[in-house]
């Protein structure tokens, strides 16, 4: 680490300006990302609520309402009938498990068409969707604590605090994008918020690290100087990081499918948010909260050349 | 590059590392390879099946059918034939039933494809999942209540036994609808004398005193898990011999949780025909017929719907079963041929010594689940026979119905009889078509992540790019070859996607490393210099970046379901290969390629 001349002094004030500008937009977006949750809440996919999904392909000749109106004879409730894709393709969701739900879907379509073939059907009872929800949260909390036990652990608590910050923004705003679509919630979207929560935090962290390391570097150095010197340092590391993890969800959301439609998203919206919020509240918070170097004295300095 | 003798060993790894990192990519990498070649559908005919033709019939056979057919093998009497088309399994396995003289010792399985050599090596695919293989999945759920109601039942009994060969007058022994049981007495010499025969016979019972000579018990806790996990394990075996039945050799029986278990049957595109063995929990007793409106009865339903007095307790529950075949019998009608162990034979064998010309009702109970989710029990009654002689341990009881139902019963009985209902709470049906998609769409978007990557990488950093890059590619095959190795690890569509991204965040570890090394260079050390000083100091940050993301795999892999355990696996195996390859392995190709590289101004 050398002399800071003038040149890099100016460069870090505006980038200064532009984290405080960003932190002021992430602080919004939380914001509004929860508000967002409670009115709209959450599209619970089959593995929170239970009940029966079919998917099944017949003749493309066929209509929605065909089908819909003949579901509908056989069972006492409401079934809805989604396209999937490809013409011919339906997805026939039944929000509760009875018998005309669990028959044979062959037999009940045989008055429309005899060729039907079913591509992937599940049935979940109401009990266990309960318990995968309450997994999940578990899961989630879980997730979390190890987090914060771990975190608390490896750095100062003003530091770590700004890592928190931002994860949580990060997994608010990946929720809110889903209660906002009203996207299906499921399991795999679930895996996809806990990935997010890691590497989220992966992003924070090497900032944080770098944060620490010029604070010991460097004791005299104002606060907001050191927090812009270490996201300097790490920005390029950090776009690059970014940008292959981007490419490669990118690949898994135009190649991977429907099943992983969901997944992709979520992870794309995490990574390029978890990026932001490293930069913008993971910083500024400790800042806020005025880490100092003496906060970090009693480490051993073994670096500096 | 300059050759130079630097005064200390810089970037310098012993040879044994080297020797380390190679052989460990070749074993990883073998152990890969079978995965590459893939699987083939087969169906197996063992020799217990009798084959009626010669393969080479066999083969004209089924090509006349339309089968394509790979290869068949036949080894020590087993015949294996592997298809060249996955999705006709199970038509196969229909077009083979007419040719043996035992259709159920088909099984249907899969082969590997990968050469022979490979296969002697020890080195096997890795297992796919359900939502890649296709195939049905089923979660049950063990309901142990009317177990321990079982256990209060006896219990009360045996104490009231007690009261009453012992005189004990006055004392009344209620089982409370909250599951316990009170006991008043009219002393403390009653209470004490049933307190040392409760402690005496029923140690696993707790005792507490009520009010001024009342008492009560109820099993203890520890009793209550130990009868929770001897029923859960008595109705995994009994899943298992049902699901052998089927003929699926790569099913899956597993308990899931604390009353759960969960079976995954793979290749089985029908669901129904598998339901019907396994969600069936059927149960035989065997009752002394009693008249109409006698003391100790109670009423069941015949299949006319007419009422049968039977004595309150059967005289033996299905669980004394040890075998149970349909056959016709004397005068031509299907009956079951029931084999008794021994406390089972002894008992039929004393009660039908003393009830020989009176009638007994067999009945037969299955339990089911309601739209509430209340667990419904059905029983009725399929025969009442007259006893002709004291039975043994062996005997036949007719009434199933045709020969097919009496096989069908036969088949229930023969898997055991359910001591706990067990209902099915979760049914998962992937159609071939859907996993083979589902393969080709996940591949592909790994594919093509990693081609961008690499092309990225090779670009972006140039001379260190293609070090980034060789780690990717090792670290590629670590994963497959763990994965094929580490037993009970399935790879799943949710895993493919952990890859998928494994794959971005994998080059992390390179990129940290690579900053610092650019800023060490910036600061004016050499390239020789400058890597030591980067590797060394991006250290912690990759283990304090990767250990995040740790704890949420392993997190996910704890409380997580199938598919999401797959993902939790590759993300937490491509997390620690990634620290593999990228410290270790890139270090040790920077070193040797690099290493001695004294100049500065070296851009990268």
């Amino acid at each position: 680490m050398n002399i800071i001349n003038r040149q890099n002094l100016k460069s870090l004030s505006t980038l200064t300006k532009a984290r405080y500008l960003s932190s002021l937009a992430s602080l919004l977006i939380m914001l509004s990302s929860i508000a967002i949750i409670l009115v709209n809440g959450f599209n619970w996919g089959l593995d929170f609520t239970g009940g029966v999904v079919t998917e099944v392909k017949i003749d493309p000749k066929i209509k929605s309402e065909q089908i819909s109106q003949l579901l509908g004879q056989g069972s006492a409730q409401e079934v809805s009938v989604i396209s999937a894709g490809e013409p011919g393709r339906w997805v026939l969701r039944y929000a509760k498990v009875d018998n005309a739900a669990t028959g044979d879907i062959k037999t009940v379509l045989a008055p429309l068409t005899n060729d039907v073939e079913v591509l992937n059907s599940s049935i979940v009872g109401p009990q266990i969707g309960q318990e995968l929800a309450e997994q999940g949260g578990l899961a989630l909390l879980a997730a979390m604590l190890c987090i914060l036990a771990y975190l608390s652990f490896r750095f100062e608590w003003r530091l770590a605090s700004g890592a928190l910050l931002a994860l949580f923004h990060d997994v608010i705003f990946v929720l809110a994008f889903f209660s906002l679509t009203q996207m299906e919630f499921n399991l795999t979207i679930l895996a996809a918020v806990l990935a997010i929560l890691g590497y989220s935090l992966n992003d924070s962290i090497v900032i944080a690290d770098r944060v620490r390391e010029v604070l010991i570097a460097k004791p005299k150095m104002a606060t907001d100087e050191i927090c812009s010197s270490a996201v300097k340092a790490t920005f390029s590391r950090t776009m690059v990081t970014s940008g292959t993890t981007l490419f490669t969800v990118g690949a898994l959301w135009i190649m991977g499918g429907a099943p992983l439609q969901g997944f992709s998203i979520a992870m794309f919206l995490g990574i390029m948010i978890g990026t932001l919020s490293s930069i913008s509240v993971g910083t500024c918070l400790p800042e806020l909260l005025k880490v100092k170097a003496e906060h970090y004295e009693v480490t051993p300095i073994s670096d500096t050349p | 590059m300059r050759q130079q003798n630097s005064p200390t060993l810089l970037n310098h790894y012993s040879a044994w590392k080297y020797v380390l990192l190679i052989v460990t990519v070749m074993v990883m990498l073998f152990s890969a390879l079978p995965t590459f070649f893939g699987e083939d559908a087969a169906v197996q005919i063992s020799p217990e099946a009798q084959l009626k033709v010669n393969p080479l019939e066999l083969h004209q056979l089924l090509i006349s059918n339309g089968i394509s057919v790979k290869r068949i093998d036949q080894s020590q009497g087993d015949t294996l034939v592997v298809l060249g088309d996955n999705s006709q399994q199970s038509q196969l396995k229909t077009l083979l039933t007419s040719q043996v003289n035992d259709p159920s010792k088909l099984t249907l399985t899969l082969a590997p494809a990968a050469p022979n050599w490979l296969l002697y090596l020890g080195f096997s695919p890795i297992k796919l999942g359900l939502d890649l293989r296709g195939g049905v999945q089923f979660l049950l759920d063990v309901e142990i209540e009317p177990v321990y109601k079982l256990h209060y039942s006896t219990f009360v009994d045996s104490v009231r036994q007690f009261v009453r060969t012992s005189d004990l007058y006055g004392v009344a022994v209620q089982y409370q609808v909250d599951g316990s049981v009170n006991i008043t007495t009219k002393d403390l010499q009653q209470r004490a004398a049933i307190r040392d025969f409760v402690s005496q016979q029923y140690p696993n019972w707790q005792m507490s005193n009520s009010g001024e000579r009342g008492l009560s018990l109820d099993i203890s806790d520890a009793e209550k898990i130990n009868i929770r996990n001897l029923t859960v394990t008595q109705n995994l075996q009994i899943m298992r011999s049902r699901i052998e039945q089927l003929g699926i050799t790569e099913a899956v029986v597993q308990r899931q949780g604390e009353h759960r278990i969960r079976i995954e049957l793979p290749g089985v595109q029908d669901p129904a025909a598998a339901k019907s063995v396994i969600g069936a929990t059927a149960s035989l007793a065997f009752y002394q017929v009693k008249q109409a409106g006698s003391v100790n009865a109670k009423t069941l339903k015949d299949e006319q719907g007419e009422p049968v007095y039977v004595a309150r307790r059967p005289v033996l529950g299905g669980e004394h079963i040890v075998d149970a075949r349909a056959s016709l019998g004397e005068m031509g009608l299907p009956e079951v041929v029931i084999h008794l162990d021994r406390d089972g034979g002894r008992m039929m064998s004393d009660f039908s010594r003393d009830n020989i010309g009176k009638p007994m009702a067999t009945s037969y109970s299955e339990y089911s689940r309601d739209d509430n989710g209340q667990i419904r029990q059905t029983t009725e009654v399929i025969s009442v026979a007259t006893i002709q002689a004291q039975l043994g341990d062996r005997f036949s009881i007719t009434g199933a119905g045709d020969y097919d139902e009496a096989q069908q019963l036969a088949l229930l009985l023969r898997a055991g009889s359910m001591t706990a209902p067990v209902t099915i709470v979760e049914e998962r049906t992937i159609g071939p078509s859907l996993g083979e998609e589902n393969i080709t769409n996940g591949f592909s978007a790994l594919a093509l992540g990693m081609g961008v990557t690499l092309l990225f990488m090779g670009l972006w950093y140039r001379r260190l790019g293609w070090i980034a890059n060789v780690a990717l590619m090792a670290n590629m095959i670590l994963i497959f070859g763990l994965m094929a190795l580490i037993p009970g690890a399935v790879l799943t569509l949710p895993g493919i996607a952990g890859l998928v991204l494994t794959v971005g965040m994998a080059v992390d570890t390179n990129v940290l490393i690579f900053e610092r090394i650019k800023d060490k260079l910036k600061e004016g050390r050499s390239f020789a210099h400058a890597i030591d000083r980067g590797f060394d100091s991006a250290f912690s940050t990759i283990v304090d970046a990767n250990f995040t993301t740790m704890i949420t795999a392993v997190v996910l892999y704890a409380i997580g379901n199938g598919p999401i355990q797959g993902f939790a696996l590759t993300l937490g195996l491509g997390l620690l290969t990634s620290m593999f390859t990228g410290i270790f392995a890139s270090r040790a190709l920077v070193n040797w390629v690099y290493g001695r590289d004294f100049s500065r101004n070296v851009k990268v």
